[in-house]
């Protein structure tokens, strides 16, 4: 076979993955050409990634909720609500304690904020797959309460937590050698598990792709990772929130694709009585889903406070919305069963792309929220399209 | 019945991509006889009458369709032309909305409406109308949901009906029946044949063919083998053209011989678990031996589904009684612990309990046996398709490769998905209720065959059927089950249909 009739059937194959790719890329042309280039100057690129963290930490999480088949309108405000609780520690309890230990300080407030994230996970997991109360019924309240605890802590007022180390998870960059460091790293391990992939398959005796093939994908990808390092080191280096997403996402898409916990989730999504038939804790499941949700909520509500500087009534407001935007944007299945956690990142770098892309363009927010909603419908049109065409 | 020919099908072919799925389909049905259409699973039936129905349109297959002297050209809207010309299709699967009445249903697209209201009045009269006259016994305003399947299946017919249906067209209707309701339904068949409807009837079940058909259609590979009287016709000339080889034998020959007792079932009593206080099971009482296939004979509701339900730990909540595996008694009980004591379960609906039919071959065999090749952090995918692969192969799953989704095989692969899976989770004893139901001749032979090796290499089985002749040609002892309780067990040597119909009606 040759390669380049191997690279087109290996495109339709995936063809659903390419197409989202090709609208984002067809957004930044579009966006470039109509501010005359600025829009992927370096800094504007690194902005753009930044913008898309604090909703992406809520997307992959709401992908395994909604593949699951429930969905989670919570997140918003509890990732809101632990924002302010980390400002409010940060500016009114820590600092009256220990005013000379910024560093230790910061890393309580995480915990703290992870652990809030959590136990408010735990308690709505609980009351959905152990008390069977439906996810929309129960997250719709959490959203309430959140909200009423926003207001609780803040007492309306806006808190400051621009404290030092605190600022640097989401304001942080890291020095350009480092971000190559970690390049070549990432690149490394590309290559590594690409040729250990091609043995273990040998030792089974499958079918090879042809090495060629290979190269080029795990080169492509590679290529791909230099260029962005290489892009925002022009700025001021590898962003600190990015890097934790990353992290994040590689985790959970390795979770959700090589885990027994990740195969469970898709398969009572996809056919719940089935699921129940083969053995599977359904209610456990869905239990940890939602933990693991809050944790992330946990996280996102710790980058939110670093990354505005400060925790405020208007907390997370909307971000469920975004994260469940992205989640269908990149391919999830509102139905259950399907989706993936790269979707919902090039989902959510969509809707930021937009974002950011419009605000250059001084289109005001009412018209940003138009062509948004306009965006989201259009391109879950095109993808319910093409699958019936096939 | 005249001689009159009311549809003429003419010469038509229609491709898929890569597959002819017709293949110069020519047939003629008479106006007023029972027309019955046969063949495996892919021979082309569902194309024909999807085309029929106008569900593929005028233009997209090759060839004629004469229905009462005018050809057919079905464009937009071709469902609701067809229903205006008078065809009218009941499909497999009922299509009912369950939480709406009987009259609703029927009428469900064509309410009566004045200025945009419905007349309600008009509608409950219509609907009773339509339900008298052919003699369909169900209330007008009673909801769908609470009905039985086989009631559901006559509202199913009354909707098709509506309109003046001059053709109907009856795909698979006994699939979900019991036998006294399938009674019913031929009753029907023939009320609508006195008011000169013409039936189309599919179906597997060839004694059905014989009880009620004036003409037999065979198709095979998308091509038509031949059209018959059915008093010409005999059940193995008719399974002959279905299969394109003489088939002496439904069942193929075993040489079992069942070891000791290794499973033992004493006074087991059971609840509906949503529903405190309801019996399902009444003291069944049975053994299983090593190697064994032991029967489950049964009429529709007598607890057989549940039972199987029950010893997988998935439905009843025992209440009473005892259950030993190899001199173990088992205890606090679900299906992850009825896995790991070595119990599976091969469930009745396939589509609904059996496969995620989203997902792939590969992942749906694997999914309670991930143990098997995963830690809590990592499953090993190599050895999972390795031995995905191993089991594909053992039964002959018929695919390109193990990464398609379910949905896109046939119904005999489906279930041979569904064995496969519980395969591998190395069972002891293997439950299997309905293995057959929805497959095609061919694909029961090669299931049988299955069931026959396992047994031999000591896998114990226990197989619940609705078919007496499977229960006969298949165990090596029948179990019958009466209103949720054994009523004895048979050694096949003495079972009779007439023995195990007495202790399944409780007479005997």
């Amino acid at each position: 076979m040759n390669l380049f009739s191997e690279i087109v059937r290996q495109f339709r194959k995936n063809i659903q993955t390419y197409t989202i790719i090709l609208a984002m890329i067809g957004i930044w042309i579009l966006f470039s050409i109509m501010t005359g280039g600025t829009y992927l100057s370096a800094q504007n690129f690194s902005n753009l990634f930044r913008q898309m963290t604090v909703t992406s930490f809520l997307a992959i999480g709401m992908v395994l909720v909604i593949v699951t088949g429930n969905i989670d309108l919570s997140v918003g405000k509890a990732a809101g609500f632990v924002s302010v609780v980390v400002a409010y520690l940060q500016w009114y309890v820590w600092y009256d304690i220990m005013p000379d230990q910024p560093f230790l300080s910061a890393l309580l407030s995480v915990l703290f904020g992870l652990l809030v994230g959590t136990l408010f996970g735990v308690l709505q997991g609980y009351i959905i797959a152990y008390l069977q109360i439906p996810a929309f019924i129960v997250t719709l309240g959490g959203l309430f309460i959140m909200r009423g605890g926003i207001l609780i802590v803040t007492a309306g007022k806006t808190i400051a937590a621009n404290q030092p180390y605190l600022s640097d998870i989401a304001q942080g960059y890291l020095p350009p050698i480092a971000g190559w460091i970690i390049g070549i790293l990432v690149v490394l391990l590309l290559f590594f598990n690409m040729f250990r992939t091609r043995k273990r398959k040998q030792e089974y005796g499958f079918e090879l792709a042809s090495i060629y093939m290979d190269l080029l994908s795990t080169g492509f990808l590679s290529a791909l990772v230099l260029a962005y390092v290489f892009i925002v080191n022009q700025y001021r280096g590898i962003q600190a929130p990015v890097l934790l997403l990353a992290v994040a996402a590689i985790t959970m898409s390795y979770v959700s694709n090589n885990t027994k916990f990740g195969r469970y989730a898709y398969a009572i999504g996809g056919n719940r009585e089935a699921a129940r038939l083969s053995g599977i804790n359904i209610r456990k499941n869905i239990f940890s889903i939602f933990v693991l949700m809050g944790f992330l909520c946990g996280v996102a509500g710790v980058v939110l406070a670093s990354y505005v500087g400060y925790g405020t009534i208007a907390a997370g407001e909307g971000y469920e919305l975004d994260a469940i935007a992205a989640a269908i944007l990149g391919g999830t299945s509102p139905l259950g069963g399907v989706g993936t956690v790269f979707g919902a990142l090039i989902g959510a770098l969509i809707m930021s792309s937009l974002t950011s892309g419009l605000q250059m363009m001084n289109v005001q927010p009412a018209w940003q929220y138009l062509l948004k909603g306009i965006v989201l419908v259009l391109a879950v049109y095109v993808d319910v399209y093409f699958k019936r065409k096939q | 019945m005249s001689d009159e020919i009311i549809l003429d099908i003419q010469n038509v072919t229609k491709e898929f991509p890569g597959v002819i799925a017709l293949d110069q389909v020519s047939m003629q049905v008479k106006r007023g006889e029972i027309h019955g259409l046969c063949g495996e699973n892919g021979a082309g039936k569902s194309t024909l009458m999807k085309i029929l129905s106008g569900v593929y349109r005028y233009g997209t297959y090759n060839g004629r369709i004469i229905y009462d002297g005018e050809e057919l050209k079905f464009e937009e809207r071709a469902i609701h032309q067809a229903m205006e010309q008078g065809i009218a299709i009941v499909y497999q699967e009922l299509t009912l909305v369950p939480s709406m009445t009987v009259g609703e249903n029927v009428y469900l697209g064509k309410e009566p409406a004045e200025r945009g209201a419905i007349n309600w009045n008009k509608l409950y009269a219509d609907t009773q109308n339509i339900l008298s006259r052919y003699g369909l016994d169900v209330e007008p305003q009673a909801i769908v949901r609470h009905l039985g399947v086989g009631k559901m299946q006559m509202v199913e017919i009354a909707k098709a009906l509506s309109e003046n249906a001059r053709v109907l067209i009856l795909d698979e209707p006994t699939s979900a029946l019991s036998e006294a309701e399938t009674d019913k339904l031929m009753e029907i068949i023939r009320t609508l044949k006195n008011h000169g409807v013409t039936c189309i009837y599919i179906t597997h079940k060839l004694d059905e063919l014989f009880r009620i058909t004036d003409t037999i259609t065979v198709l095979r590979d998308g091509k038509v083998i031949t059209t018959q009287p059915t008093e010409e016709l005999n059940v193995e000339k008719l399974v002959s053209h279905m299969v394109g080889r003489e088939m002496k034998e439904r069942f193929p020959e075993g040489s079992r011989k069942p070891g000791d007792v290794i499973f033992e079932v004493k006074n087991l009593q059971a609840e509906d678990p949503n529903k405190a206080g309801r019996k399902v099971l009444n003291g069944v009482n049975f053994d299983l031996r090593r190697g064994e296939i032991l029967g489950i004979a049964g009429l529709m509701g007598s607890g057989r589904t549940e039972l199987v339900m029950t010893l997988f730990g998935e439905y009843g909540k025992i209440t009473n009684g005892k259950i030993t595996l190899e001199g173990k008694t088992l205890t606090a009980r679900d299906g992850r612990t009825a896995i790991q004591d070595g119990l599976s379960l091969v469930p009745e609906d396939r589509k609904g309990q059996g496969l995620v039919l989203i997902q792939t071959i590969r992942r749906n065999i694997s999914l309670p046996n991930l143990d098997q090749f995963a830690s809590f952090m990592r499953i090993d995918r190599h050895a999972e398709l390795n031995a995905c692969m191993e089991h594909a192969k053992d039964l002959a799953i018929k695919a390109p490769n193990l990464e398609i989704p379910c949905d896109s095989l046939s119904g005999g692969n489906q279930q041979k998905v569904v064995i496969a899976k519980w395969l591998m989770s190395n069972p002891k004893v293997l439950m299997m209720d309905d293995p057959t139901r929805g497959v095609d001749v061919g694909a029961k032979f090669e299931i049988y065959k299955l069931m026959n090796e396992l047994a031999e290499q000591g896998v114990s089985i226990i197989m619940t059927s609705s078919d007496l002749e499977e229960v006969l040609g298949m165990s090596d002892r029948v179990m019958v089950m009466h209103e949720g309780s054994s009523q004895g067990t048979l050694d096949i040597a003495e079972a009779t249909q007439e023995k195990i119909m007495a202790l399944a009606t409780g007479i005997a």
